[in-house]
C-alpha cells in the first residue's frame, strides 16, 4: 500500500475514534464547554488534516512509494529486536528485579544485537549496573524493584 | 539601576555552590551530547527530567538550560571534525567547518566556533535581560483570548517552519492536543481517555512521552543503519584564530548574533532556523560567495553565533509569556510545571530568584563552556571514537531506568516504549514529532484559555476578533496558513526544505 495514504488512513481512524470518545464525554455548549469539547475539536482537525494528506498524495504526486520501500536497504530487524527486548524488560522487571533484568537486557543488546565479544558483553553491563546502582539506589534513594531473588 | 540590582540578585543565586555545580553538570552534559551523534538536547533533557524532581526548581532549570545551550557549543565539534552534526543546529557548520579541517585548519574552525558561540551567547543573555522585563509588562495586559490566539499563532508558525509537510505538522499538533487532554479534566473533574488506568488520571507524563518520541525513536532509527565515524586524523592545534580570521569573522558573528537572537524569539524558530538563515545571509552578501562550502571561516562563525544567541532568545517567550518557542522550551515549561511554577508574566514577580538566577547562570555557563570547549578539545575528540554500538545500549538503559524511577511504575516505561515506536514510525512516514510535544505541553493552557474566553463572551467566538492583540495574532496566523497555499510561496518553501535536506 502507498505509504502516504496508509498513514493518512491511520490518522483518520485516530481522529474518528477521538470524535466518538469525546462525544461520550459530553461536548457541553459554547457558553459552557464540556469535557469533550476540546478533544472533539482536535478530532475534527485531525480528520480534516488526514483527508488533506490523503488527497495530496493523489493531487500533488507526493507519493513516497510503497510502505515496504521505507524499510528497503536498512536493518529493519534491529529496531524490531530492540523493541521486543524493551517489552521483555517491562514484563519481567518487577519479578526478576532491577539488577538481573538490566543485566540481561544489556547482555542481549551487546552480545546478540551488536555482536560484541563475550568479555565486553559481560564487563560493560557489569560496570554500568554498578554505576547506576550507586547513583539511583545509594545517592538518589530511588526504590528500584528487588524481584523474587531479593536484589 | 534596576538592571544592576537584578543582575546582582541573579548572580547571588547563580553563584551558589549547588547551582554552580548543576550549571557545570548541565553544560558538560550538553557539550557531551552535542559532541556525540545520535542523541540530541531534547532527548537528553527528557531523559534527565526525572532527575530534576528531587532538586530545587531554580537548580533544575539552570541545569536543563545548560544542556540546551551547551549542546549548541558541542554540536560544532563533530560537524567540523567528523562531518556529522552532533545536533540539528550544527548541520550547516559541516559545510565549511569540515572543509577547513580537511585543509589542515581544524583548530581555527573549532576556535572561531567556540569564540563566536561565546560572544553570541553572552550578547544573547544581555538581550534576554533587557527585553524580558518590558515584555512582561505588556504580557500582564493579556487575558484568556489573547493567550489563546497567541498559542494558535505559535502552532501555525511552528508548522509553517516545519522541515517537512506543513499539513502533516498540523496533523501531529492536533494529535498532541488530543494527548494533552488525557487525564482528569481540571474544570469538571471528569476522567478523559484514561481507560481505567489510575496512572493515566494525571495524564500522560511529559518525561516518558518526550523520552519515547525523541530518545527511543532516535535509537531505533539509528540502529537501522551503520553510523559512519570517520575521525579526522589531522592533529588539532592552533585553536586561536589569527588576525585575518578575526577580520573576516567579526561582522558575520555580529550579524549572526542579532539575527539568531530575534529568530530564537519567534515561535517555532530556534537554533536550527537561525543557523540556516545566518549561513544564507553571509553567503548572499559575501564578496566571495564561491568560497562558501569550500572552507570559508565566515560559514562557521555566522551559524555558530546564530544558533547560540537563538538558544538564549528562545527563553523570552517562555519566561515572559509562558509560551514555549520550540520543543526544548516546551520541556523546560513542563519541568517548571512539575515544580508547580507557572511561567508567564507573573514569574518575575512571584519567583524573581528563579527568573534572574536562571538568566545570570547563563553568563556563568557561557564562561564554563569556553573553558570546556577549548582546552578540553582533546577529550571530546577521544569521545568521538566511542562506537555507537557501545553508546546506544547505554542511552537506552538510562532511558528505561529514568522512566521507571519517575513513579516507580512500569506504566511509564510502557508509555515510553509506545511513543518510542510511534515516534520511529512517524519519522519513517515523514511526520515530525516536535509539533506534537509542543501542542501536548500547551494544551492545558490552551483549553483553559478557550473555555474562559467562551464563558466570558457568553459563548461567542467573536471575542477573539474584537480584542486587538488577539485579532492581530489570528490574522497573522490565517495569513501564514493562506500564504502557504499560494503556489508560488509553497514552491519556494518546498525548495528551501529540499536545499536544507541536500545540505544535510
Amino acid at each position: 500500500m502507498n505509504a502516504e495514504r496508509a498513514s493518512s488512513v491511520f490518522w483518520l481512524a485516530v481522529g474518528l475514534i477521538s470524535l466518538y470518545g469525546s462525544s461520550l464525554l459530553g461536548l457541553g455548549t459554547f457558553h459552557e464547554p464540556g469535557s469533550g469539547f476540546l478533544p472533539f475539536l482536535a478530532g475534527c482537525f485531525i480528520c480534516l488534516m488526514a483527508i488533506i494528506v490523503f488527497l495530496q498524495s493523489f493531487i500533488r504526486g507526493r507519493a513516497q512509494g510503497k510502505i515496504a520501500a521505507l524499510w528497503a536497504g536498512v536493518n529493519w530487524h534491529r529496531p524490531l529486536i530492540i523493541s521486543f527486548a524493551i517489552l521483555g524488560f517491562i514484563l519481567v522487571l518487577e519479578n526478576l528485579g532491577f539488577i538481573l533484568t538490566s543485566f540481561l537486557l544489556m547482555f542481549v543488546l551487546f552480545k546478540w544485537v551488536e555482536k560484541t565479544s563475550w568479555a565486553k558483553a559481560i564487563f560493560i553491563p557489569g560496570l554500568v549496573l554498578s554505576l547506576t546502582y550507586l547513583v539511583f539506589d545509594v545517592f538518589l534513594k530511588a526504590t528500584l524493584p528487588k524481584g523474587f531473588l531479593g536484589f | 539601576m534596576d538592571f544592576l540590582a537584578n543582575l546582582i540578585a541573579g548572580f547571588s543565586v547563580a553563584l551558589q555552590p549547588t547551582n554552580l555545580m548543576f550549571c557545570f553538570l548541565g553544560v558538560f552534559v550538553g557539550t557531551l551530547i552535542g559532541v556525540l551523534p545520535g542523541i540530541g538536547p531534547v532527548g537528553t533533557m527528557a531523559i534527565l527530567l526525572p532527575v530534576t524532581y528531587g532538586i530545587a526548581p531554580t537548580t533544575a532549570i539552570i541545569m536543563l538550560a545548560g544542556i540546551y545551550y551547551g549542546a549548541q557549543y558541542g554540536g560544532s565539534t563533530t560537524s567540523i571534525l567528523v562531518n556529522i552534526p552532533g545536533e540539528a543546529a550544527s548541520v550547516v557548520t559541516c559545510l565549511d567547518g569540515y572543509q577547513m579541517a580537511l585543509k589542515g585548519r581544524p583548530g581555527p574552525a573549532l576556535g572561531i566556533a567556540a569564540f563566536g558561540s561565546f560572544i553570541a551567547g553572552t550578547f544573547g543573555v544581555i538581550g534576554l535581560q533587557l527585553m524580558a522585563p518590558p515584555l512582561v509588562s505588556v504580557a500582564l495586559r493579556f487575558g484568556p483570548p489573547e493567550y489563546f490566539s497567541l498559542m494558535i499563532l505559535g502552532f501555525v508558525v511552528l508548522t509553517y517552519l516545519a522541515q517537512k509537510s506543513m499539513t502533516k505538522a498540523l496533523l501531529t499538533a492536533g494529535v498532541g492536543i488530543l494527548l494533552g487532554t488525557i487525564g482528569l479534566d481540571t474544570m469538571t473533574g471528569m476522567p478523559r481517555f484514561s481507560f481505567n488506568i489510575p496512572e493515566l488520571l494525571d495524564g500522560v507524563g511529559l518525561a516518558p512521552l518526550a523520552m519515547g518520541l525523541f530518545g527511543i525513536s532516535e535509537i531505533l532509527l539509528n540502529v537501522e543503519k551503520k553510523i559512519k565515524q570517520e575521525l579526522l586524523t589531522t592533529k588539532v592545534k592552533g585553536l586561536f584564530p589569527n588576525w585575518e580570521d578575526w577580520k573576516r569573522c567579526s561582522l558575520p558573528i555580529l550579524r549572526g548574533t542579532v539575527s539568531g537572537f530575534f529568530l530564537g524569539i519567534l515561535p517555532g524558530g530556534g537554533a536550527v532556523l537561525a543557523s540556516f538563515v545566518a549561513y544564507a545571509v553571509e553567503k548572499r552578501i559575501s564578496k566571495h560567495p564561491e568560497q562558501f562550502g569550500k572552507g570559508a571561516i565566515e560559514g562557521v562563525a555566522a551559524p555558530e553565533s546564530a544558533n547560540n544567541s537563538a538558544a538564549q532568545g528562545a527563553f523570552i517567550p517562555l519566561l515572559t509569556l509562558g509560551i514555549p518557542a520550540n520543543v526544548v522550551m516546551a520541556i523546560l515549561l513542563g519541568a517548571l510545571m512539575i515544580h508547580n511554577i507557572t511561567p508567564g508574566p507573573m514569574l518575575v514577580k512571584e519567583h524573581p530568584q528563579l527568573f534572574w538566577g536562571v538568566i545570570t547562570s547563563m553568563y556563568v555557563g557561557n564562561i564554563m563552556l569556553l573553558v570546556l570547549n577549548l582546552p578540553l578539545i582533546g577529550l571530546w575528540v577521544q569521545l568521538l571514537r566511542v562506537p555507537y554500538a557501545i553508546l546506544f545500549p547505554l542511552i537506552l538503559y538510562i532511558c528505561l531506568i529514568g522512566a521507571y524511577v519517575i513513579n516507580n511504575s512500569v506504566i511509564d516505561v510502557t508509555i515510553m516504549l509506545l511513543f518510542g515506536v510511534v515516534g520511529y514510525l512517524m519519522r519513517k512516514f515523514d511526520y515530525e514529532p516536535a509539533p506534537m510535544v509542543l501542542a501536548y505541553v500547551l494544551t492545558p493552557m490552551l483549553e483553559n484559555a478557550l473555555r474562559q474566553s467562551l464563558i466570558l463572551s457568553g459563548g461567542s467566538f467573536g471575542i477573539f476578533m474584537v480584542r486587538p492583540i488577539s485579532a492581530g495574532c489570528l490574522i497573522v496566523a490565517a495569513g501564514l496558513l493562506g500564504s502557504s497555499l499560494l503556489p508560488m510561496i509553497r514552491q519556494k518553501r518546498e525548495k528551501i526544505v529540499a536545499e536544507a535536506e541536500e545540505d544535510e
